[in-house]
C-alpha cells in the first residue's frame, strides 16, 4: 500500500510535468476563444481547425461579469475571442480592455446586419462585430391553460397560480414589470422602480420556479403553463413541441446582443481574425445559428436557415423598435438587487 | 451477540439508504441510452450518445486535467492534513489555533466568493492562471477534510505505542512509519477520498482560477448541462460511474494484502 | 501519562515545530491573504458601473442589518440545521454500523456510499430532478399505487432542497462517524456489558462518546458546507428559497457589488464559527479539540 501510493504520487507528478510542459504548439498556433459553452456547433469548431490549422481552446465562463473580472486580472491578455452581451462590453471598452478592429482583415464584413451594429456599447463598431441577438418571449402550452397571453401583463392572472416559469435575470423580470406600467427597461427614477418591485410582488404566487438554464425543461415536461424564457430556450421548446404558443408581448421587446472583440493584450490576435472571418461565412453563420437558437446577425445566412426555423431565427420587421438593456446608475441598479431579493422571499 | 430484531433493523436501513442513493443515478444511466435528445421524453433505446461522447476529443483531455488535478491536490492535501494535524496534537498553542481555525475556512463560505479572491490573490502574486493556480486552490480546500479527519482520529488515540516504541530506543521516523502511520490510516484514507472527490467535481473555484488552456471536466459538465442536459452528458456520468466503481473496487481488492490489515491487528490485536 | 525523559520532550517539540511547517506556510499564504483581502474588501464601496472604489464604509454591514438579508441569514440557519439533523440520524448509523462489521462487509458498504459520491453532484441532482418532477417517476409510482389521483408538485418545495442537501453532504457524515467508531476499542463496549448493561446503555455510556469527535467532525463538514450551498437552492427549490449562498453569488454577478458580497461573506463566516463554538460547549470542550 505505502509502495502503491509512491507509486501513483510519482506517476502524477510525473504526468503534471508532461501535460505542464509538453504542450505541442501547432504550426500556426492557437486560438483561445472565451465565451459560453453551446455557441458553436461542434462541426464548426473542427471545420476551422481543420481549414486553418489553428487549435481552438475553448474557455468557458458563466456570467458576464466572471469573464470581466478574468479579463481585469489578466490586463486585457490570455484570451484572443471573447464572446459576451453588450452591457458587459461597454464596461470592457470602457476600461480599455478590448482592442480596436482592423476591419480591413474581415473578408465578410458587409454581411454584418447593420441592425445589430453601431449599439449604445459601440456606436462606431470600432471594437466588436455582432455575433447574434436575443429576445426574451413568452411561451406557453393552450393545452395547459385557459388564459390566453398576450403581454407581459398577461403573466399576472390569477389563473396562472403556480403555473409560471421565469428566468434568474433580474433586470429583464424587473424590467417586463417596469413595461407592463409603460415605463422604460432602462429607467434610473427609484420610485419607478420602487412602484415596478410593489407590483412584481403580485407576480409571487403565481411563479413556480426561477432559473437560467435549461427553462425549456419546465414547460416541456409540464411543469408549468407558461414561461418566460430566453430566446434559444423558447425556440428550442417549440422545436420539440409544436403546440406550444409564442408570444411577443404586446407591451414592448427587450432584446440583447451578443457580440465579439477582442481583448487588448490578446496573444494571438490573428487567430481570433481567422475565426471571425470562418463563423461569417453565411454557410457557417447559418449552421451557427440554426445550434445556438439566437436571432441572425449576418444578412447573407438568413436565406440558407432551414424552412422550419427561420421564423425563429431571423428578426421580425417590428422587434427592432425594441429596447436593449443597458447599464444604470448605482443606485438604481442596488434597488433592482433590493427588488429582486424582496420578489424571491414573497415566492417562497 | 443477540441477532434478531435489531440485526433485521440494520439490514432493513442500509437497504433504504442504499436505494435511496442509487435511485437518481440508475435514472442517470438509463437516460443516457434515450435516443431522444431532451431528458422530458423517452424515445427508445440508442447508444448514440456514447458514440457522440468518444468523438469529444475535448472531453477525454478535460477527464485528464481533473485527473491530475484531483490527485495532486489531494496529495498535497494529505502531506499538509497529516503533517499539521500529527504537529498540533497534544501542544497547547494559540497559534496553531489559529492556523488551524484558519485553515478550515475555505470550506466555510460559498466556493463563488473564494473563486473570486483567489483570482485577485493569485494574479496580485503574479502566479499564471493555468494548472498551477489550480491545484493550490484546490489544496486550501481539500486541506480541512484530511486535517479534520486525522485530528479527530487523534483525539483520545493511545499514545502508550508510541511511548514505548520512542522509550525503546525506536527513531522518530520509524516510530512515524512503523506505528502512528497504520493507525492513522484509515483516517488519511478517509480525507484523501474527500479530499479526491471535492477536488473531481468542483466547477466554481475551477473557473475562476483556470486558464485559457485548461478545462476540467466538471467545467465542461456543467457548461454542457446550463444548455441542456443531454443524454450525452448521461452517457459521461455512467462511464465515470463504471470508472469509479471498477477503480474502487479494484483498491479494494489490492489492500487485502496492504497496511489496513495490519493496523487493524496494531489495534485490536 | 508516562514519564518522559528530558531529552526526548526537546526532541519531540523540536519534530513536531518542523511537522507544522507545511500547514503554517500554506495556511497562512494561500487561506490567510485571501481571507484578508476579503476582509478588506468588505469596508470598500461598489464603484458606479464596475469594481471597487478605494474608500473605507460601513455601508455594506449597515446594509446586511435590514430585514431581508437577516432573513436570508434566518433561512439559511434554518436549512442547514434541518440538514444536519437528518444527516446526522440517516449517517451515524450506517457509519457506526460499518466500522462494527468485518472486514470484508466494511469494503463492500464503503464502496456502496463512495462510488456515487464520485461522480458529478450536478448530475446526480438532475437524477433527483427526474424523481420530483411533475408526472416524474415518484408520480408515477404513487399514482400507479393509488395513493394520489394527480401529480403532486414535489419539485421546488422546500423538502426537495432538503433531500439534495442530505444527498451531497452525507457521506462526509458517514466517513467522519466511520473513522472514529472504527478505532473505537469494543472491549470497552463488552466489559460493560458483561457488568450487565444492555446493549442500549452500553451504546449510550461508552460507544456514543467515544466516537463524538468522529460526530462533531462530520457535523462541521456538513453544516460548514451546507450554510454556503446555492446550487441546491437553485436546482431543486427553484431559486425561491434564497439563501445567503444565493445572494453572495447575485451580489458578485449581475449585482456587481463585490465588496457586499464581501461583507455577507465575513458575517457569514462570523456566523457560522460561533455555531461551531456553540456546538463544542454543548458537547464538552476537551474532547473536541481536534475539531477546531
Amino acid at each position: 500500500m505505502k509502495k502503491s501510493l509512491l507509486i501513483l504520487l510519482v506517476l502524477l507528478l510525473f504526468l503534471t510535468f508532461v501535460t505542464g510542459c509538453g504542450n505541442k504548439e501547432q504550426e500556426k498556433g492557437e486560438l483561445n476563444l472565451y465565451t459560453w459553452d453551446g455557441m458553436f456547433p461542434p462541426e464548426i469548431l473542427e471545420g476551422f481547425e481543420k481549414e486553418t490549422g489553428y487549435k481552438i481552446n475553448f474557455s468557458h465562463f458563466d456570467y458576464d461579469e466572471d469573464m470581466l473580472a478574468k479579463l481585469e486580472e489578466t490586463e486585457g491578455g490570455d484570451y484572443d475571442l471573447v464572446i459576451a452581451d453588450d452591457y458587459i462590453i461597454e464596461v470592457v471598452i470602457a476600461e480599455g480592455l478590448s482592442q480596436k478592429l482592423d476591419t480591413s482583415k474581415l473578408k465578410n464584413y458587409e454581411q454584418y446586419n447593420p441592425v445589430f451594429m453601431s449599439q449604445f456599447y459601440d456606436p462606431k463598431n470600432e471594437y466588436t462585430v455582432p455575433y447574434a441577438a436575443g429576445i426574451p418571449l413568452i411561451v406557453y402550452n393552450p393545452a395547459a391553460t385557459d388564459v390566453e397571453i398576450k403581454g407581459y401583463e398577461d403573466l399576472w392572472n390569477p389563473g396562472l397560480e403556480d403555473n409560471v416559469a421565469l428566468i434568474a435575470n433580474y433586470r429583464v423580470i424587473n424590467g417586463i414589470t417596469l413595461k407592463t406600467l409603460g415605463e422604460s427597461f432602462n429607467t434610473e427614477n427609484l420610485d419607478t422602480i420602487k412602484k415596478a418591485g410593489e407590483k412584481l410582488l403580485q407576480l409571487a404566487p403565481n411563479v413556480r420556479v426561477i432559473n437560467d438554464s435549461n427553462t425549456q425543461d419546465f414547460i416541456l415536461s409540464g411543469e408549468v403553463a407558461a414561461g418566460f424564457f430566453y430566446s434559444s430556450q423558447v425556440v428550442a421548446a417549440k422545436m420539440a413541441n409544436a403546440d406550444l404558443k409564442i408570444v411577443y408581448p404586446e407591451e414592448g421587446l427587450g432584446f440583447g446582443i451578443m457580440a465579439s472583440f477582442i481583448p487588448s493584450k490578446a496573444p494571438n490576435a490573428e487567430a481570433a481574425y481567422a475565426f471571425l472571418d470562418y463563423i461569417n461565412k453565411p454557410e457557417n453563420a447559418a449552421k451557427c445559428y440554426e445550434y445556438v437558437g439566437y436571432y441572425c446577425a449576418n444578412k447573407g445566412a438568413e436565406d440558407l436557415i432551414s424552412a422550419e426555423m427561420k421564423d425563429f431565427l431571423v428578426l421580425p420587421a417590428d422587434a427592432a423598435a425594441g429596447e436593449i438593456i443597458q447599464n444604470v446608475s448605482a443606485e438604481a441598479e442596488q434597488l433592482h438587487s433590493e427588488v429582486w431579493s424582496q420578489f424571491r422571499n414573497a415566492c417562497e | 451477540m443477540k441477532k434478531t430484531f435489531g440485526h433485521k433493523l440494520t439490514i432493513v436501513y442500509v437497504a433504504i439508504l442504499t436505494v435511496l442513493t442509487y435511485v437518481p443515478i440508475l435514472l442517470t444511466v438509463i437516460y443516457s441510452f434515450n435516443e431522444s435528445k431532451l431528458s422530458t421524453v423517452w424515445n427508445g433505446f440508442s447508444l448514440k450518445w456514447y458514440r457522440e461522447l468518444f468523438r469529444d476529443s475535448d472531453l477525454w483531455e478535460a477527464l485528464l486535467n481533473s485527473l491530475i488535478l484531483a490527485g495532486s491536490s489531494c496529495l498535497l492535501a494529505i502531506v499538509i492534513g497529516t503533517t499539521g494535524a500529527l504537529g498540533m496534537h497534544g501542544r497547547k498553542s494559540k497559534a496553531d489555533k489559529a492556523v488551524a481555525g484558519l485553515s478550515l475556512m475555505p470550506i466555510m463560505i460559498p466556493e463563488i466568493i473564494l473563486g473570486m479572491v483567489f483570482l485577485a490573490v493569485f494574479s496580485f502574486m503574479n502566479l499564471p492562471f493555468g494548472m498551477l493556480t489550480l491545484i493550490i486552490a484546490h489544496t486550501t480546500f481539500c486541506v480541512p477534510y484530511v486535517y479534520s479527519m486525522v485530528k479527530a482520529r487523534l483525539v483520545g488515540m493511545d499514545k502508550a505505542y508510541a511511548e514505548a516504541a520512542l522509550d525503546l530506543g525506536a527513531t522518530p521516523v520509524r516510530v512515524f512509519f512503523d506505528i502512528t502511520l497504520p493507525l492513522i490510516l484509515p483516517a488519511i484514507l478517509s480525507g484523501a477520498m474527500l479530499s479526491f472527490a471535492m477536488s473531481f467535481d468542483d466547477v466554481v473555484i475551477s473557473i475562476f482560477v483556470t486558464g485559457p488552456k485548461v478545462n476540467t471536466l466538471p467545467i465542461k459538465i456543467y457548461t454542457k448541462v446550463k444548455t441542456g442536459v443531454t443524454p450525452e452528458i448521461n452517457a459521461l456520468a455512467t462511464i465515470m460511474l463504471v470508472i469509479t466503481a471498477l477503480l474502487l473496487v479494484g483498491a479494494a481488492f489490492i489492500n487485502k494484502i496492504g497496511v489496513k490489515e495490519k493496523s487493524e491487528k496494531g489495534e485490536r490485536k | 501519562m508516562a514519564k518522559q525523559s528530558q531529552g526526548r520532550k526537546v526532541k519531540e517539540a523540536k519534530g513536531n515545530r518542523l511537522l507544522v511547517l507545511p500547514i503554517y506556510i500554506f495556511t497562512l499564504l494561500f487561506v490567510g491573504l485571501p481571507f484578508v483581502y476579503l476582509f478588506l474588501l468588505s469596508f470598500l464601496k461598489r464603484a458606479e458601473v464596475w469594481g471597487v472604489d478605494f474608500t473605507f464604509t460601513l455601508e455594506n454591514y449597515k446594509r446586511i442589518f435590514s430585514p431581508m438579508y437577516l432573513g436570508n441569514f434566518a433561512d439559511s440557519l434554518k436549512l442547514a440545521f434541518t440538514s444536519t439533523i437528518c444527516i446526522t440520524l440517516l449517517g451515524y448509523p450506517y457509519g457506526y454500523i460499518m466500522a462494527r462489521m468485518n472486514k470484508q462487509w466494511k469494503k463492500r458498504m464503503l464502496l456502496l456510499i463512495l462510488i456515487p459520491f464520485f461522480t458529478s453532484a450536478i448530475i446526480r441532482l438532475y437524477g433527483w430532478i427526474i424523481v420530483f418532477r411533475s408526472n416524474g417517476v415518484l408520480d408515477k409510482i404513487l399514482m400507479g399505487l393509488g395513493l394520489t389521483e394527480k401529480p403532486l408538485k414535489l419539485l421546488y418545495t422546500y423538502p426537495a432542497v432538503v433531500v439534495g442537501m442530505i444527498y451531497a453532504l452525507l457521506p462526509f457524515m458517514i466517513l467522519a462517524v466511520y473513522s472514529s467508531a472504527e478505532k473505537l476499542d469494543y472491549r470497552l463496549v463488552e466489559a460493560s456489558r458483561d457488568l450487565g448493561a444492555s446493549s442500549w446503555k452500553a451504546f449510550w455510556t461508552v460507544s456514543f462518546p467515544l466516537t463524538l469527535p468522529g460526530l462533531l467532525s462530520g457535523v462541521v463538514l456538513t453544516f460548514v458546507p451546507s450554510m454556503g450551498l446555492f446550487f441546491i437552492a437553485d436546482l431543486l427549490g427553484g431559486n425561491k428559497i434564497v439563501l445567503v449562498g444565493n445572494v453572495i453569488q447575485e451580489q458578485m454577478t449581475k449585482g456587481r457589488n463585490q465588496p457586499f458580497a464581501a461583507a455577507l461573506s465575513v458575517v457569514l463566516l462570523i456566523l457560522t464559527w460561533l455555531i461551531l463554538k456553540l456546538y463544542r460547549n454543548i458537547a464538552g470542550t476537551s474532547e473536541l479539540e481536534g475539531i477546531f
